[in-house]
């Protein structure tokens, strides 16, 4: 029997993580196997990666995937900032963050819109069920108004929409998926590892133990029937020529990744421009109007500067910088001396 | 009458925002390029324009640098603070005004002098009037204090280098504020400057700038800061001299600077820089702190190097955000919940905040841990003469970092958080590294950093925690002695009161009491002070703020019997600490003993 193995020659076994202890059925454990498939497909080496996360159930799902990349499981809400600091410190890594919607919707809400505005070089992945599951099915500020989890009352809050609230903030890359679309799901999130700059995917992951009953927004079965693809979305890796890959039949559109790869979107319904916020902010609004959740990559725009970019930093990563570029030399001392002396 | 030489205080009253700093700074620099030591101190409101503000400026051949408890010479510009100012003068004070104010000024006991500054300023330029009235004081001190006019003019050319009408019209207006002062004044008060020889290599600078300065020396890779009085001179310390003294040729950063959204973000990005390997820091004042603090707790834990310099102010809560205090030292020495234990770096001059700066990186990186410094507003935004910066003595040592696959390998049963050379302090790997990937965390973890909510592997992790900052109690800042042989008054202070130590010591000195000093420059307490404590009958821990915070450090550390004799002598209002008021409430505390 031959042994599968990506680009790098490395078996898919090189990608996967510890074993999962989040509740039976859970979403984000879905989410867990689609990251080490794109990220095998993708033929990016593991110890190239960093996976960053805040506190909650989807925070702990960094200890399931990706086994040989280093992780940081941080403190609540405050992912982007310390995935800004190592940044900084290796902008040659792979930085993948998961937060759920407490640790980003909530208490992380200023984080989220900071990183997106600074453009982050990441991919920012929100595993989002509407409820906090580690402190027993509290309502978080994603749930739909009116949405009912299974024990206690409606929700009566309405929510806020983090994938609205990126493309206001001007973020390159915004797209929302569902746990169960595994196929939308992998080329969505593969798509992101090629972008340069921070892509947010904000993934409906249904709380199987909280908020699985019908009469919850984010319930398998709910989701399953009111869930809009934008379009089919298939990932095409730059190794890969475009050539050698099928054509498909009907109309689509190619976006050009940073790497060389491509996004091709089949237009399902009307043909949606991924170029034009207000097109992706009418269609999540259409979507909501009608209890639905529109998904699919919402918008795009390349070329922002990302963080480190704006910091025109050396080429090396600042962690290993050889002594002479950690401290001015003795004559550049002596300048300074007299400088302050005049 | 006889002349009192380089032996004065001098208080300039003015408001906010009307371009009194330079004035001030003119004065005080060209005293300090005659040789004669001065300190300034800046005591500004918590407002961009309008409201009160006071200079001060110390004259002492004794080369004290407190504000001095006394003012010699009054300058008043304010109308605001007028009455105030007259009335806090003692007898005999030199009052010099702005006539053009016309608020009466009613001191008989006192030399009163006034010039129409804003009506000669307003000749020179009617819309800089108000700027410019500040150069008729410095113009009549030049007179009544005999300083050479051609030692102002050097001053001018350096400070305005270039720009040849600025020069020409500060130089216009002090001037005739000399020429003014000597027609109708004549010379009635006693205190003169005289000049002194000027010691080779000295310049003023204040402590958040030498800070930056020794950042960048410590080869700091991130910074990232969110705007709060006093520090923010310090972030801006760093961003101003980096593009000369750490840029690569080709002219590209090797420090990331970034303003964050608030001080959760910013102690964030230090820790993500510190775990990805890199050297981060971040500055704030004790406000910042407090919203820092969960971020602390987690570098602690998880064993991450990180640098946060504390500018304090006075505190709690928005507190004075422009008053200087000691405040901070609890909520810094065991910062964020659980039981934490920091280190901290505590410098008393403007040298020392250097090289503390640089040494803070070594330390953090070394232990793996947190490293704080220590400083205040009075030491932090205030200029003081500085006997240059000593290149680091050491080249930069990254501690116990495993880079290569050899490195593991001769690791003998390496784990992230195992004690293998029993010092407490374990190897780490960096992402990107592909060597021993773990996933850190601020949960329980064991040795190998797995989740684990054993009691033992907590127990253990937490009392090897304790061992490695215990170790390195040594290993920190010397406490700085200077004892009488007859041991028997021991001061323990710290921090910025180091400008002031001396002078109290001279005063109690002249009753006859033999008083040593011990200036404590790190937390934990280095074995020294403990030392120190014993050899002494009484020991008094000095400091600036309301509760002892140091006192209570000290109760806390030292052995039992010991603390007996230990007294504190606390006292904060906002203000730098005054020779005489500090000295006195240290002699009443010994009197109260003796009962």
């Amino acid at each position: 029997m031959s042994i599968k193995l990506n680009v790098i020659n490395l078996e898919k076994s090189e990608y996967t993580g510890g074993k999962s202890s989040l509740c039976p059925g859970c979403g984000h454990d879905q989410i867990s196997k689609v990251i080490i498939q794109a990220a095998w497909e993708n033929g990016i080496a593991p110890e190239g990666i960093a996976k960053m996360s805040g506190i909650g159930c989807s925070s702990k799902t960094p200890a399931y995937f990706l086994g040989k990349s280093h992780g940081f499981n941080t403190v609540h809400g405050r992912m982007p900032s310390v995935t800004t600091g190592a940044a900084m410190a290796n902008k040659n890594l792979l930085y993948i963050g998961v937060s759920g919607d407490g640790d980003t919707a909530s208490i992380g809400i200023g984080q989220f819109i900071h990183s997106i505005r600074r453009n982050l070089n990441m991919v920012y992945i929100i595993e989002n069920n509407g409820v906090y599951g580690l402190t027993k099915g509290q309502y978080s500020a994603t749930m739909e108004r009116g949405s009912t989890k299974r024990k206690g009352q409606a929700n009566d809050q309405p929510p806020i929409d983090l994938c609205k609230m990126a493309i206001n903030l001007g973020c390159g890359f915004v797209a929302r998926s569902f746990s169960g679309s595994k196929k939308q799901l992998t080329s969505l999130i593969k798509a992101g590892m090629s972008h340069k700059g921070m892509a947010i995917i904000d993934v409906i992951s249904p709380c199987v133990t909280f908020a699985n009953n019908d009469e919850s927004h984010r319930s398998y079965g709910y989701v399953k029937d009111n869930v809009e693809e934008l379009h089919v979305a298939d990932y095409i890796p730059h190794f890969s020529p475009i050539a050698e890959v099928e054509i498909t039949q009907g109309e689509y559109k190619d976006i050009e990744l940073f790497d060389g790869s491509t996004l091709r979107l089949e237009t399902i319904s009307n043909s949606h421009d991924t170029s034009d916020p207000v097109a992706a902010l009418s269609a999540i609004h259409y979507a909501e109007l009608q209890g639905k959740h529109v998904t699919g990559l919402l918008f795009f725009a390349a070329g922002i500067p990302t963080a480190d970019e704006i910091q025109d930093l050396v080429d090396i990563p600042l962690a290993s910088l050889p002594e002479e570029l950690m401290r001015p030399s003795r004559a550049k001392h002596d300048q300074l001396i007299r400088k302050l002396i005049s | 009458m006889e002349n009192i030489v380089n032996d004065f205080t001098i208080n300039i009253a003015t408001a906010n925002g009307t371009g009194s700093q330079s004035a001030n700074l003119i004065l005080l620099k060209t005293m300090f390029d005659m040789g004669v030591p001065v300190s300034g101190k800046n005591l500004f409101p918590s407002n961009i324009s309008g409201l009160p503000t006071w200079y001060i400026i110390r004259v002492s051949d004794a080369g004290y640098q407190a504000p001095g408890d006394r003012t010699h010479i009054q300058i008043m510009m304010n109308a605001d603070t007028w009455q105030k100012d007259i009335d806090s003068c003692d007898a005999e004070t030199v009052i010099v005004y702005n006539s053009d104010v016309k608020l009466p000024v009613e001191r008989d006991d006192c030399v009163v002098l006034g010039l129409p500054m804003t009506t000669m300023a307003r000749k020179i330029n009617p819309k800089l009037a108000r700027m410019i009235a500040n150069m008729y004081y410095v113009g009549a001190l030049v007179h009544l204090l005999d300083i050479d006019i051609a030692s102002v003019q050097a001053l001018l050319e350096r400070q305005f280098k270039g720009k040849a009408s600025a020069i020409e019209m500060n130089m216009r207006a002090i001037d005739e504020g000399r020429a003014y002062a000597e027609e109708n004044f004549g010379n009635p008060q006693p205190f003169r400057i005289e000049e002194r020889e000027k010691i080779e290599g000295q310049f003023l600078i204040d402590g958040n700038e030498a800070t930056a300065l020794g950042s960048i020396y410590g080869g700091v890779n991130l910074l990232s800061w969110y705007p709060i009085t006093p520090s923010s001179s310090m972030a801006e310390g760093i961003i101003k001299w980096l593009p000369e003294l750490r840029n690569t040729e080709d002219g590209k950063s090797t420090c990331a600077v970034i303003q964050a959204e608030d001080e959760l973000a910013a102690v964030g990005m230090v820790v993500g820089a510190g775990w990805g390997g890199a050297r981060g820091m971040t500055c704030t004042s004790g406000a910042g702190i407090s919203l820092m603090s969960e971020f602390i707790g987690l570098a602690y834990f998880a064993e991450i190097p990180c640098v946060i310099w504390d500018v304090n102010r006075v505190g709690p809560s928005t507190g004075l955000p422009t008053r200087t205090q000691q405040g901070d030292l609890n909520l810094l020495r065991e910062a964020s919940h659980g039981d934490t234990d920091h280190i901290i770096l505590i410098p008393g001059n403007v040298e020392e905040c250097f090289e503390f700066a640089w040494r803070a990186f070594e330390y953090s990186e070394r232990y793996q841990t947190l490293v704080f410094g220590f400083s205040d507003l009075d030491l932090g935004m205030n200029s003081w003469v500085c006997n240059g910066f000593e290149y680091p003595s050491e080249p930069i040592e990254r501690g116990k970092v495993i880079r290569t696959q050899a490195q593991l390998e001769a690791v003998e049963n390496y784990g992230r958080y195992r004690d293998v050379d029993g010092d407490g302090v374990p190897y780490r790997t960096l992402p990107g590294s592909g060597l021993a990937p773990i996933l850190t965390r601020g949960t329980g973890h064991d040795e190998d950093g797995v989740y684990s909510e054993e009691p033992e592997v907590y127990r253990q992790l937490m009392k090897r925690l304790k061992r490695k900052i215990h170790n390195a109690r040594g290993e920190l800042p010397v406490p700085i002695l200077r004892e009488e042989e007859e041991l028997e008054i021991g001061i323990i202070y710290y921090g910025s009161m180091e400008t002031t130590i001396q002078e109290i010591d001279d005063i109690i000195e002249d009753t006859g009491v033999k008083v040593s000093q011990c200036r404590v420059r790190a937390l934990p307490l280095h074995s020294e002070v403990e030392a120190f404590v014993e050899r002494h009958e009484r020991v008094i821990v000095l400091e600036i703020n309301r509760d002892g915070q140091m006192y209570g450090v000290l109760r806390k550390e030292l052995p039992i019997h010991l603390v007996p004799k230990v007294m504190s002598v606390a006292y904060s209002d906002g203000m730098p600490p005054r020779a005489q008021f500090f000295a006195e409430r240290i002699m009443r505390t010994l009197e109260e003993l003796k009962v």
